[in-house]
């Protein structure tokens, strides 16, 4: 019994001295939260992160890596049990969904007496909106380009598609029995909806109408493709790395694509040329935004978080990093001087103009899904486009009244 | 001390026995399973999981699921899967197992080899699954190409049907050591006399398999089966790794389906709905089992 006792004691002390310790700091803790697995984007954070603690003694900002994978079910059993960290770094489309929960501070006032406001490009600014209130800030944004190999369409004497009836065109004649005209990710959840979207809206449809002409437009675009077997099947299982990998491997002649996908493309790809361009266009050109922003959850410390997210994205501050993470910046002064002289970057950010956000919509992973099963139906052959179309259009209409 | 020592010789020191079991079973196990039924009786999506405003919908979600296609579609392929595994890893398994068990030199090192499927993590497996039955590069399309077997290649996880074959047979392959090993060591425990004397009584390889080896393997048999379909019919990762559950649904299970409504569509009450028709039929699973080894002790 006394043994047991003594054993008790020196638990209890134990955990009195750690308390102890913690509350000695006198700093506040600021947890973040984010997914980048690449080392390289870790230690970037990792570099803001350092910066920003040794330039002040209140805040203390601690960052938790969580895998993608686990990402959204971290956040969301987070906020069931309440445990949630301080600041989220998101992918931007889910941000809207996580402000409907309720979980994300509302921060308009502070955004707009915010000076910077004004340089942001619209695109990323929206994803995190929600009913016309702010409840976050872009990190960083990316979009969609039409990747090309220049030695495969000089081989076979073809011209850069700027249409869709040039790219089908294009693809159907670099397609051999080793190389596939085009790809891109179609997998049937957000990465493929991803990449969709572009051509949708190229029609001048929103993502809301999908049973129209544009939509099913868009949808018998992918069939042709499909049918003429310059867009293989095996689209839907392969995620953007995947289509990426067949490419430098010169399985592809065109692919869409994203901006994150250079540093290893640069590194990979020696065999051939390549370069980007506009995603061909139906009525007019578009692209897709992807990207993070910074989230502050409403129950944590969210003065001391907004604090760091303005160190964060203080424009000097972002030129230094932004670049460093293969991402455009979120605002125009910043971007227009990035990657000078890196002319397949200036051509992402000139399609920056054209690059819309997905939603915002609290239940836009329900519609993302409706349109990725439309389009995985017609690559398949499962259903045609009007029928997809049909199918889709009504989950979409049973979501957005 | 009077009250410790007749506590000890009553049966009531039982109860302390069970009790560390008891706790953690209604615990870690009867819990989430009322709450999972609470929730599935809810409306809880992503617009009210933080302020806590739930309303009670009564079966809603179930009519809402059932009258959709993708949640019979589901029931459909898991039952389709769980019994095309069952049966191909089986009859698969009790061949190795019959002919492991006979002892020639090799037996015990293949035996063991034959383990790998098992150790190896099931992520891994299904993206080894996933290259070789790639349509242009996958191994299965080149030698079935190289054999003549086939003209074009096949469209192995992009057509609904062969999808569907694919991921059977990587499970298959995953199933089979389990199957060979508990069936080995049931045969192991039949003494090898029984064979002696049923082959002076003049009885053949088939009479003594059918009247020694099959009745005397009844139980192994039964457990196999059952642990078997419990294992088979929760599968999850596997598919979600190699078809993403498509191509449209077509290898969507009653698991990965709960999975994508909780966490990628954050239809909570939904999810945990489905899961529940999981829960009732591997429940009637394990009442049989639990029926089979209860009646089998008993007899004993």
């Amino acid at each position: 019994m006394k043994k047991l006792l003594a054993i008790l004691m020196c638990v209890v002390m134990l955990t009195c001295g750690v308390a102890g310790l913690a509350a000695a700091e006198g700093k506040t803790t600021v947890n973040l939260w984010y997914y980048w697995e690449n080392l390289s984007h870790q230690a970037e954070l990792d570099k803001i992160i350092q910066g920003y603690n040794g330039s002040q003694d209140k805040v203390e900002v601690v960052a938790s890596y969580i895998p993608f994978a686990d990402f959204k079910k971290q956040l969301s059993i987070g906020a069931a049990a309440d445990m949630l960290p301080d600041i989220v770094i998101l992918d931007n489309p889910d941000h809207a969904a996580y402000s409907a929960m309720g979980i994300f501070a509302d921060i308009t006032d502070k955004v707009t007496s915010w000076d910077g406001l004004q340089y942001y490009y619209p695109g990323p600014m929206n994803s995190c909106m929600l009913d016309g209130r702010y409840y976050g800030i872009p990190f960083g944004s990316n979009d969609l380009a039409l990747f090309y190999n220049e030695d495969m369409l000089a081989a076979a004497n073809v011209a850069v598609p700027t249409t869709w009836d040039e790219l089908t065109a294009a693809a159907k004649a670099l397609t051999t029995d080793k190389v596939y005209g085009f790809a891109l990710s179609s997998l049937q959840n957000e990465e493929g909806t991803f990449g969709f979207l572009p051509f949708l809206w190229s029609t001048g449809e929103d993502s809301y109408h999908l049973n129209s002409d544009g939509g099913i437009k868009a949808l018998t675009l992918y069939q042709t493709l499909s049918t003429e077997g310059s867009l293989p099947k095996e689209a839907i299982n392969w995620t953007q790395g995947d289509v990426m990998n067949q490419f430098s491997a010169g399985n592809l002649a065109m692919m869409v694509n994203g901006t994150w996908q250079i540093p290893t493309m640069r590194a990979n790809i020696t065999e051939f040329k390549w370069n980007v361009t506009y995603i061909p266009k139906d009525k007019e050109y578009s692209s897709d935004l992807g990207g993070e922003n910074f989230a502050i959850i409403a129950s944590g410390h969210v003065d001391e978080a907004f604090d760091f997210l303005m160190y964060a994205t203080d424009p000097t501050r972002l030129a230094s990093y932004i670049g460093n993470f293969g991402y455009i910046a979120s605002r125009s002064d910043v971007a227009s001087q990035q990657y000078q002289g890196d002319a397949v970057m200036q051509q992402f950010i000139t399609l920056m103009q054209y690059a819309q956000a997905r939603g915002p919509h609290p239940e836009w992973p329900s519609i993302s899904d409706a349109i990725s099963t439309a389009f995985n139906k017609v690559i398949t052959g499962i259903a045609t486009p009007a029928d997809a179309a049909a199918e889709a259009q009504a989950v979409i209409d049973g979501i957005v009244k | 001390m009077s009250y410790l020592r007749k506590l000890v010789r009553s049966d009531r020191i039982a109860y302390l026995f069970v009790a560390p079991a008891l706790c953690y079973m209604l615990l870690l196990v009867g819990y989430p399973i009322l709450y999972n039924l609470l929730l599935s009786v809810q409306d809880v999506t992503v617009k009210n999981i933080n302020n806590g405003r739930f309303s009670y919908i009564g079966l809603d979600n179930y009519v809402r699921l059932f009258t959709n296609d993708v949640l019979t579609t589901s029931i459909v392929n898991t039952l389709v899967f769980t019994v095309a595994c069952i049966i191909a890893q089986f009859l698969i398994g009790f061949l190795l197992a019959l002919f492991f068990n006979r002892a020639f030199r090799a037996a015990r090192f293949v035996r063991g080899m034959m383990m790998m499927p098992w150790m190896i993590p099931m992520t891994v497996t299904a993206l080894m699954f996933k290259f070789m039955f790639s349509t242009n590069v996958g191994i299965v399309n080149q030698a079935l190409l190289a054999a003549g077997l086939i003209a074009s290649p096949i469209d192995w996880l992009t057509s609904p049907v062969s999808a569907m074959i694919a991921v059977i047979a990587a499970n298959v392959w995953i199933g089979i050591p389990f199957n060979m090993i508990l069936l080995s060591v049931g045969l192991t425990t039949i003494p090898a006399e029984l064979y002696e004397s049923a082959s002076i009584d003049g009885a053949g390889r088939w009479q003594s398999f059918r009247h020694i080896t099959l009745p005397l393997l009844r139980p192994t048999i039964e457990s196999v089966l059952v642990l078997g379909f419990i294992y088979t019919f929760k599968v999850f990762d596997l598919v979600f790794v190699m078809t993403n559950c498509g191509p449209v649904n077509a290898t969507q299970l009653l698991s990965t389906y709960s999975y994508k409504l909780s966490f990628s569509l954050f239809k909570y009450s939904e999810g945990s709905a489905v899961a529940n028709v999981l829960f009732v039929i591997l429940l009637a699973a394990s009442l049989v089992y639990l029926k089979y080894t209860y009646t089998e002790e008993e007899g004993m």
